[in-house]
């Protein structure tokens, strides 16, 4: 029997999915999970050590997986964490303070004490060269390659760099410049890792394009020792199957890609629990859906659009303020859009400026965590509130691993909310859940909104410690009809990674004018691209039949300062260019078409695999459902008194109503009076909103 | 209804998502890059009274408090009683309106079982409207382009095409004008669905006890954090660039016990260039300076602007009355923030910031390389001004907001070419917190053909002012092949011109002598500071 291995570094455990082609039933025996405390040191030693504890808890041997999938949030922490390769830059002369310059702009107007993330690459590790290409990629100054030289022996000798960033003006346009220099590089420093902005991010805006380049030069070497370690480690342990990692848009790269580009391997993990509901909802039959992954210090959401996560080329890394745009430094690369908002079971709850209650985004973390953890946190948080309604069982925290001091988690709603607030404590409590509830629907309502996604007929999936806990009352204020909570939710990463195909994509910045477009232009820059996109799969050895591509354009009106991306049809026609943007800018813009020439500007090419075989849960045994107790639990009015299941207990078909607290290890599953909740014939809970208003 | 803490806490932030979401049908709605990237809009929720209950979080200063008055100017045209479910008012006068007359600010009446309960506002600033176009250059405002006075677009859900005519045959490009008025029509008919879904989630009759419990709280704590300025009057007096000469803003500030009062008594009076401001715009830009210093977490409401008192002398700059000109009130308008901070320096000298060297905005306007029409506008941002212990950002503006636009996008809808852009060492004002750095910007015409730059530059006689002792930012100056030209003038470049822009640098916060060592070496180390520029504000040595 073959397996399947997914390994997913979060911030306290790794966790590991191990699937074979028949579904992922833990008892049928074709599914199992793992999770080990997460090594930040060296994080490859959890991973194989979990690897090796989990096979040898099934009496099976590495020799029987045939593929495993990672996922790592250590490119990220390496830029949180400015822990990566003394990085320099080489660029046009002239233009050596792009970095400091940023986008000339506030991310905040009322605060003017806001601060921005200093450049990866300091000043005086930048060196400039004479050279300049314009934008339609002609050269005005040739490259001055010994003055080069000079500037980049400088940064070797002087500034001792380990890694270089080259990034030209306009190296999108025509990278030739950049080659020259990289492979000057290359045979005068054989060991400096060098990154290419034209290669890494060939699009144009300068800052972003700079900057994605000087992340990816500086983790690169980190992320190649890290890679080698493991591959090293899982060969040690017999493991002679495909290896790959997990990228943010969703694919997977082979190791070879990932170590190119470590900036596209920023956020990993959150892609794969995105790639998972995706997964959930394909195989539900519902394509449209709200992914809501809520843990210990944030809570994530994404768009199912179609069946397929809703995609961006932006995201920011090592935000000065957590949750505000712009505080960052921007990636730009392929990546599932995300929502991150600043609340989860360790957000600290307090009364703000207007008399009112505020949680988040500041968090107890761990340590000392939430008041009932009992290690001396003096602050309410969430956790506090959501045992003191009665919805978390004091004794069975973490599948009974831990227990919770309810009396702490009382005094502290008491002194902090309820005492200042003249609430009582039920009341103050249930207001630090709802509050909680209003902002992720809040942050959904934007994001939705800003992207004409309609959800009020789809679907919520639900996951992750405090998921299930507040995904009721979120798709109630949304007027979601439905919530999904999910089998096997407390590993969805690590499932998700593998249900996601090897992918490469590439976009490339090329304005012209719809107009002067010829067909034989428009199909070969099109073939250039795919053939740039499709390289790494060949080399994975991918079968050419198997590969899926996908085309897309960002286009606008001529003279408009912002693009849509259309998608192209497969065999589409360059007559056809003009009525497929008209069609999308209406469905964007409402109405309002323009009288003016179309401009092509970013050109963008997706390359697929086949998405991997992953069979959905083999059926659990039938079972009536019969509750292992009752506790008192508040749903706005007054405690009453809710049946606890077991989750596990419960076989297909089962029915519950509403109030019921259904436990899993990792979380609870919180049904309000009223609502109802069925086991499906996979083992997902399928809650309907009765009460819906 | 008694309304407990959790309940107005929901409530209330569920109004903001509204007027938040409202934004987003907007943005995503209009043509125009100035709505969807510089977020030039704003959109305002009121009650049956006409208090504003929850703004759009996102939305430059300028419209901040203005919806209120402009919503009474409506209803003394179209009272409340005669007002019927469809009908839509507009107007973009700058005195009923936000200061000029690109800003076009639209109505919509909320019914709720068969009454108003609410009423929407939407204002963006409109793509033309006809005149001379954006800039200085008109003596009256007649020469600005199209005024409508406060008229009724749709009366019962049915449109007045007569008011579109007019406005498609006063402005360029047409469609996009009538495309972002319509977008706007569409936002507040979403903010109408929404307000009464709310009512009925809720199962409110009206907004009226929840927009007096929301308006409460924002005025209890704006009290509470000006109680704790220090009483007394503060003044300052700034001199700032004119078209012809230096006008002279001044400000009087009585902070007392939990309320402040702004004047400005001393300002020099309007002159004949698009550049006075109404006193909307100039309320509007101390009510956002306040924010910046009292509360700048709380949601904007009219319960924050109740303790903020602002008057000015009718006709004086700050109060321009018609036909006085206004396209380009912000030129001046944008000068209320560091002359209001420089009168409360004394009060709270560690929450106030030293000048910023602001933004630049040059237009240019001409010929592609390739055949199409160029219009459009470069921005260059000076340096931000220091605070206590926080050095200026570099190239960051205040108290305006707009992103530059990047050279490779620049250089591909112009084809011009920037031969350089890089920081100034040494443009940032000297201090215990240095200010943030200027920067040189260069554009070669590389269009072939004559282009036509306007400037608007400001900060290039007088400097931005440090701060507690701090050194003041390096000005401002453009030049045209290496010859300094006046700063608010237009120029036509020939192909191979260069023109050049220096940005002024923030100014420096508290003695330089207090600047610790590290930061001076670091500085040094980084090449913001030169060697002659530490021995020469700092007596830094090295040693």
């Amino acid at each position: 029997m073959a397996y399947r291995l997914g390994i997913d570094i979060g911030g306290t455990f790794t966790d590991f999915a191990l699937v074979n082609s028949t579904g992922f039933n833990e008892d049928a025996g074709t599914f199992a999970i793992h999770k080990q405390l997460t090594t930040p040191d060296d994080p490859s030693r959890a991973v194989l050590e979990g690897t090796a504890n989990l096979l040898r808890r099934h009496g099976l041997d590495l020799g029987a997986v045939v593929e495993i999938v990672h996922g790592t949030t250590l490119v990220t922490n390496a830029v949180i964490e400015r822990k990566g390769a003394r990085t320099g830059l080489l660029t046009t002369r002239g233009f050596g303070d792009i970095l400091d310059m940023r986008q000339e702009k506030r991310y905040d107007v009322f605060d003017l004490r806001l601060v921005f993330p200093d450049p990866l690459v300091p000043r005086r590790r930048r060196g400039e060269v004479d050279e300049r290409c314009h934008y339609d990629g002609t050269i005005e100054v040739p490259l001055d390659l010994a003055g080069a030289r000079a500037a980049l022996d400088h940064l070797v000798q002087e500034e001792r760099i380990e890694a270089l960033a080259i990034c030209l003006l306009h190296g999108y346009a025509n990278p030739a410049h950049e080659q020259a220099l990289g492979e000057m590089a290359a045979a005068a420093y054989p060991d400096l890792a060098v990154s290419l902005s034209s290669e890494v991010c060939p699009e144009w805006r300068e800052f972003e394009r700079f900057t994605t380049t000087t992340i990816n030069a500086f983790t690169q070497p980190m992320f190649d020792q890290y890679l080698r370690r493991l591959e090293m480690g899982l060969k040690e342990l017999g493991f002679g199957g495909q290896f790959f990692v997990m990228s943010s848009s969703g694919g997977t790269l082979t190791p070879e890609t990932a170590r190119r580009f470590p900036a596209r391997v920023i956020e990993s993990g959150p892609a794969a629990g995105a790639q998972m509901s995706a997964f959930h909802g394909r195989a539900l039959k519902r394509t449209e859906l709200l992914s809501f992954d809520m843990g210990g210090t944030t809570a994530k959401g994404a768009l199912i659009r179609g069946g397929a996560a809703i995609k961006v080329y932006h995201q920011e890394v090592a935000r000065m303020h957590d949750f505000k745009a712009g505080s960052g430094l921007p990636v730009k690369s392929p990546v599932i859009d995300m929502i991150e908002i600043g609340a989860g079971g360790g957000s600290i709850a307090g009364v703000d400026v207007r008399g009112t209650i505020r949680v988040g985004p500041n968090s107890a973390g761990a340590d000392p965590g939430p008041a009932c953890y009992g290690q001396g946190g003096g602050d309410a948080t969430l956790t506090d509130a959501n045992l003191v309604l009665g919805y978390l069982d004091p004794e069975f925290f973490l599948g009974g691993e831990m227990s919770l001091d309810r009396a702490a988690s009382e005094q502290v709603i008491r002194d902090n909310i309820a005492a200042p607030l003249k609430l009582s404590l039920a009341r103050a409590a249930w207001g630090i859940h709802e509050i909680v509830d209003e902002d992720v629907a809040r942050a959904f309502r934007i994001h939705a909104s800003e992207r004409g996604f309609d959800y009020r007929g789809s679907s919520m999936i639900a996951f992750g410690g405090s998921g299930p806990v507040h995904a009721m009352g979120v798709a109630r204020k949304l007027g979601i009809p439905r919530v999904i909570f999910p089998v096997a939710a407390g590993v969805m990463s690590a499932l998700g990674l593998l249900a996601s195909p090897l992918t490469f994509e590439v976009a490339r910045t090329r304005q012209i004018f719809v107009d002067d477009l010829t067909a034989e232009d428009f199909a070969g820059t099109l073939a250039a691209l795919e053939a740039d996109a499709m390289a790494p799969l060949l080399e994975a050895k991918v079968e050419t039949e198997a590969l899926s591509i996908n085309r897309r354009l960002d286009m606008r009106y001529h003279g408009q300062g912002h693009e849509i991306e259309v998608s192209l049809p497969p065999d589409v026609k360059i007559e056809a260019l003009a009525q497929i943007f008209r069609e999308h800018y209406a469905a964007v813009h409402g109405a309002a078409l323009l009288d003016a020439p179309l401009v092509v500007t970013t050109w963008k090419v997706e390359v697929s695999a086949t998405p991997p075989e992953l069979a959905s849960a083999a059926p659990t045994a039938q079972g009536e459902a019969a509750p292992k107790g009752t506790r008192q639990a508040y749903f706005g009015e007054d405690y009453v008194a809710a049946p606890v299941y077991d989750r596990q207990d419960l076989g297909i078909g089962v029915i519950i109503d509403g109030p019921a607290l259904i436990e899993e290890r990792e979380s609870t599953v919180i049904i309000g009076p009223g609502d109802r909740v069925q086991v499906d014939e996979f083992g997902n809970l399928i809650a309907e909103l009765v009460r819906l208003s | 209804m008694s309304l407990d803490a959790v309940s107005v806490g929901i409530m209330w932030d569920r109004l903001v998502a509204i007027s938040d979401e409202i934004v987003t049908t907007l943005v995503r709605t209009s043509f125009s890059t100035i709505v969807s990237e510089s977020y030039d809009l704003t959109v305002a929720l009121l009650d049956a009274d006409g208090q504003l209950m929850a703004q759009g979080t996102y939305s430059v200063p300028v419209f901040m408090g203005t919806a209120p008055a402009t919503l009474q100017h409506m209803l003394a045209r179209y009272p409340a009683e005669s007002l019927r479910p469809g009908d839509v008012i507009i107007t973009n006068d700058p005195w009923l309106g936000t200061g000029h007359m690109f800003d076009i600010n639209v109505m919509r009446p909320v019914f709720h079982d068969g009454r108003i309960v609410a009423y929407v506002i939407s204002i963006t600033h409109l793509p033309d409207i006809g005149g001379l176009g954006f800039g200085a250059a008109a003596r009256e405002i007649y020469h600005e382009g199209l005024r409508l006075p406060v008229c009724k677009l749709f009366e019962a859900g049915v449109q007045n095409d007569f008011i579109i005519e007019l406005m498609r045959t006063n402005v360029r490009a047409p469609d996009q004008v009538i495309g972002d008025l319509m977008a706007n029509v569409t936002a507040t008919k979403v903010g109408e669905a929404m307000l009464t879904g709310f009512l009925v989630e809720y199962g409110l009759a009206d907004f009226a006890s929840l927009s007096q419990e929301i308006r409460g709280r924002s005025e209890t704590a704006t009290r509470a954090r000006i109680s704790a300025m220090p009483d007394g009057s503060y003044h300052n007096e700034i001199q700032i660039e004119g078209v012809d000469g230096a006008l002279t803003l001044a400000c009087h500030i009585d902070v007392a016990g939990d309320a402040m009062t702004v004047d400005f008594a001393g300002t020099d009076g309007c002159v004949r260039q698009g550049i006075n401001v109404p006193f909307c715009y100039t309320r509007a830009m101390v009510l956002y300076s306040m924010k910046c210093l009292t509360v700048p977490e709380l949601p904007n409401n009219g319960g924050s602007v109740v303790p903020i008192t602002v008057t000015a002398p009718a006709g004086c700059l700050l109060d321009a009355q018609p036909p006085s000109p206004t396209g380009a009130r912000h030129m001046i308008g944008h000068f209320v923030s560091p002359l209001v901070f420089g009168a409360l320096a004394e009060a709270v000298p560690e929450q106030i910031q030293a000048d910023c060297g602001m933004m630049d905005l040059m237009t240019f306007q001409g010929r592609h390389r390739d055949g199409h029409d160029v219009s459009t506008i470069y921005f260059a941002s000076g340096g931000f001004g220091a605070l206590a212990g926080l050095d200026g950002a570099e190239t960051t503006p205040g108290p305006s907001n707009m992103a530059v636009v990047p050279i490779e996008v620049w250089e591909t809808l112009t084809s011009t070419t920037v031969e350089r852009k890089y920081l100034l060492p040494d443009t940032g004002g000297a201090g215990a917190s240095r200010g943030g750095l200027g920067q040189e910007v260069v554009i070669r015409n590389d269009s072939g053909h004559v282009m036509t730059v306007f400037c608007m530059a400001n900060r290039t006689d007088f400097p931005p002012l440090g701060l507690m002792g701090g050194g003041n930012g390096k000005p401002r100056e453009h030049r045209i092949n290496d010859v300094t030209v006046d700063p608010k003038g237009h120029y036509e470049l020939e192909p191979g011109d260069r023109i050049t822009m220096i940005e002024a640098g923030g100014a420096g916060y508290g003695d330089p002598a207090l600047r610790p060592r590290e930061a001076i070496e670091l500085d040094l180390a980084e090449g913001f500071v030169t060697p002659e520029g530490a021995a020469r504000d700092y007596g830094f040595n090295g040693e």
